[in-house]
């Protein structure tokens, strides 16, 4: 059978056709995507919600179309009239799409939205969901190595493997444009776990690599006052009375804030970070701050990323990592990872199982260590005429 | 399907009376023969448990799993739970489609015509509105609970779970609700059985009456195993112990052979 369910005008349009013949009163949907239904008419505030809309057409011309906004109800993926469309009656449902698709006639009508969008692509990657269920159709019953498992523990190890392999296997890279304000400070994505680079983009949309404060700086985790003694002191409740943090003050008011990054040209004959204090100077210079693009370093205390003064306005590209978990059940697993997770899970089944022969689940370990370097491997995404082009530089000095 | 319950009486009549060792009445046979068909009906879950832990042959009708499950199957009713919307829970299904449509009963009111009683638990399955039906994970209580305390392992309409006690059906998440869809695959009992009878034939002699009888709703295969069983039961109600004994050594070797 098939993988591919949608035809294609389903896929690259996201709309699908419907003829009326003057009786049927309901017509089932086929998108890869579940319609989601709120309101009929526009004037409900929830009509937005809809992820399509539905449009009718005597004979099918463009510009003919009109949207239905009343009449109907939709149960699953069933849109019911109330009354039965008339015989050959055009009827269409557009998915979302950002340019709207193309029944509209203005743009009240259009379908705009990242429905269509988001389906793009995705014969690449397969939902969780399946992979739990798939795991449990071929690895789980009488006469196999697990004869019978809870679900909630494979859905368990399932999902700890979707973790774990975000971590550095998959390319979960998630990444965010955003602009530093005059507290220097941005809060963290909501599904933050971990960050991978940090670039400030100049005029010319080129990017250049912040890089962490390290041991230049940090922000601590708690400012309790203190007393003349140097106690932390308390308030009517009992608790520690905090404040602001100095180092936090000074790091943001330091030199750097009267020497913002230029917008045109960054290169290493412009200011160096730190000149006073010889840090990423070009005599005695510490390769760690050898940076003329600024700083950032992560706020645990305020849950926020705290930027250089020199990057004040600037725009930055923040590029960090979540646990693939951050929305549902839906979330998507590269193919070329598959069979990586199913080893994973059934050696987390068999390993955490009682008298299970330690044979079986060392060659249970192996496989899903051999298994996870493969999937690497192959979402390191290496082409092999890539390469090429990077070794035709061979002879260069290598700089770092 | 089912075994003919007045070739089983007459056969266990004809063998008892060899040399006129005794006779049972047709009430002691319908209450031994009810005993015994309850009897077989209940070793197929042990017998299914065991083979389940054996490797099979994938053979037809050599299969003894596939062999055992087909005794049961005959007895797999399905049927739509209740939403209870004041207790927030599922009743278990009133009313069934298997081999028959049946009224299913819970407690031990006497049955009647399109009616049998409620034997074991089968498969939950939530049927969403969009998508494939979903099997409900069966939890004991102490599961219900802390199942949801874990994020990773939290109910959802995908997976969704239920504890089974009193009948009840206590299902998560509870977006599961009124207006939702929720099956429920059971096992109902065997119907007792019931030799009926005329008392007008020649002498006053019984004259089997089919049209009032009930039948054995066990298969085919299990003939001679009833009839040895009936005939085990029968020694013991005309105190014969050779009765007894050869019967109990033909069933010993007949279960020899089937687990061998």
């Amino acid at each position: 059978m098939s993988l591919l369910t949608e035809n294609n005008r389903q896929y690259y349009e996201g709309a699908q056709g419907f003829r009326g013949d003057g009786t049927t009163t309901k017509f089932t949907t086929t998108f890869d995507t579940d319609l989601k239904w709120y309101a009929a008419e526009r004037t409900d505030e929830s009509y937005g919600k809809n992820n399509f809309k539905l449009y009718t057409s005597a004979n099918g011309i463009p510009g003919s179309w009109s949207e239905v906004v009343a009449d109907y109800t939709v149960s699953g993926n069933t849109i019911e009239f109330t009354t039965a469309p008339v015989d050959d009656l055009y009827i269409v449902v557009q998915l979302k799409k950002l340019d709207g698709g193309e029944y509209g006639n203005n743009t009240t009508e259009k379908a705009f939205g990242s429905i269509v969008e988001d389906n793009y692509g995705s014969y690449a990657y397969t939902e969780l969901n399946d992979v739990i269920n798939n795991f449990l159709v071929a690895y789980v019953g009488a006469g196999k190595l697990i004869p019978s498992v809870k679900r909630s523990d494979i859905i368990f190890h399932a999902k700890r493997a979707m973790q774990e392999f975000s971590y550095d296997t998959l390319k979960s890279v998630n990444s965010q444009e955003l602009t530093v304000p005059h507290n220097l400070s941005v809060v963290l994505p909501q599904d933050y776990v971990n960050y991978v680079n940090f670039y400030w983009v100049d005029d010319q949309g080129v990017q250049h690599v912040i890089m962490p404060t390290n041991n230049l700086t940090s922000s601590p985790y708690s400012v309790p006052l203190q007393d003349d003694q140097g106690v932390p002191t308390q308030d009517n409740f009992d608790n520690n009375i905090t404040g602001t943090s100095i180092i936090e003050d000074r790091w943001n008011s330091n030199y750097m804030k009267d020497n913002v990054i230029d917008d045109t040209i960054a290169g290493w004959e412009y200011y160096y970070g730190w000149p006073e204090f010889g840090y990423g100077q070009l005599f005695g210079l510490d390769t760690q701050y050898a940076n003329s693009n600024g700083y950032f370093t992560i706020n645990d205390r305020e849950g926020k990323i705290s930027f250089s003064a020199n990057l004040v306005d600037k725009i930055v590209i923040f590029e960090y990592i979540s646990d693939g978990l951050s929305t549902n059940l839906k979330t998507k697993v590269p193919k070329l990872a598959e069979e990586a997770m199913y080893a994973y899970i059934s050696h987390a089944v068999i390993a955490s199982r009682i008298n299970q022969p330690e044979y079986i689940v060392q060659r249970l370990k192996r496989e899903a260590s051999a298994k996870l370097r493969n999937a690497k491997i192959r979402l390191s995404n290496l082409k092999i005429n890539e390469i090429v082009q990077v070794m035709r530089g061979k002879s260069k000095w290598i700089k770092h | 399907m089912a075994i003919n319950v007045d070739t089983v009486y007459k056969t266990v009549l004809l063998i008892l009376n060899k040399e006129q060792r005794g006779y049972i009445t047709p009430d002691e046979f319908n209450k031994t023969a009810t005993q015994v068909q309850l009897d077989i009906f209940e070793q197929y879950f042990d017998d299914l448990n065991q083979q389940l832990r054996v490797p099979q042959a994938d053979f037809d009708y050599a299969d003894r799993q596939m062999n055992i499950d087909e005794k049961i199957s005959y007895f797999k009713v399905q049927g739509n739970c209740d939403y209870n919307t004041t207790g927030s829970y599922w009743n278990l299904p009133t009313t069934a489609v298997g081999n028959l449509n049946l009224n299913i009963i819970y407690d031990n009111s006497p049955l009647g015509n399109g009616e049998a009683y409620f034997y074991r638990l089968g498969t939950v399955t939530y049927i969403p509105l969009t998508g494939y039906p979903v099997e409900l994970q069966r939890l004991q209580r102490s599961d219900f609970y802390t199942i949801d305390k874990s994020p990773l392992t939290r109910p959802t309409e995908d997976f969704p779970c239920y504890l089974y006690e009193g009948n009840r059906l206590l299902i998560k998440p509870t977006s599961i609700s009124s207006g939702s869809t929720v099956e429920a695959s059971m096992i109902r009992k065997p119907l007792d059985i019931n030799w009926a009878f005329q008392a007008n034939g020649p002498g006053g002699s019984y004259i089997w009456d089919s049209s009032n009888s009930q039948n054995f709703e066990l298969e085919q295969s299990e003939q001679v195993n009833v009839i040895l069983r009936i005939l085990q039961y029968s020694g013991i109600v005309i105190r014969d112990p050779q009765v007894i004994q050869a019967a109990s050594a033909e069933v010993a070797q007949n279960e020899a052979n089937k687990k061998g």
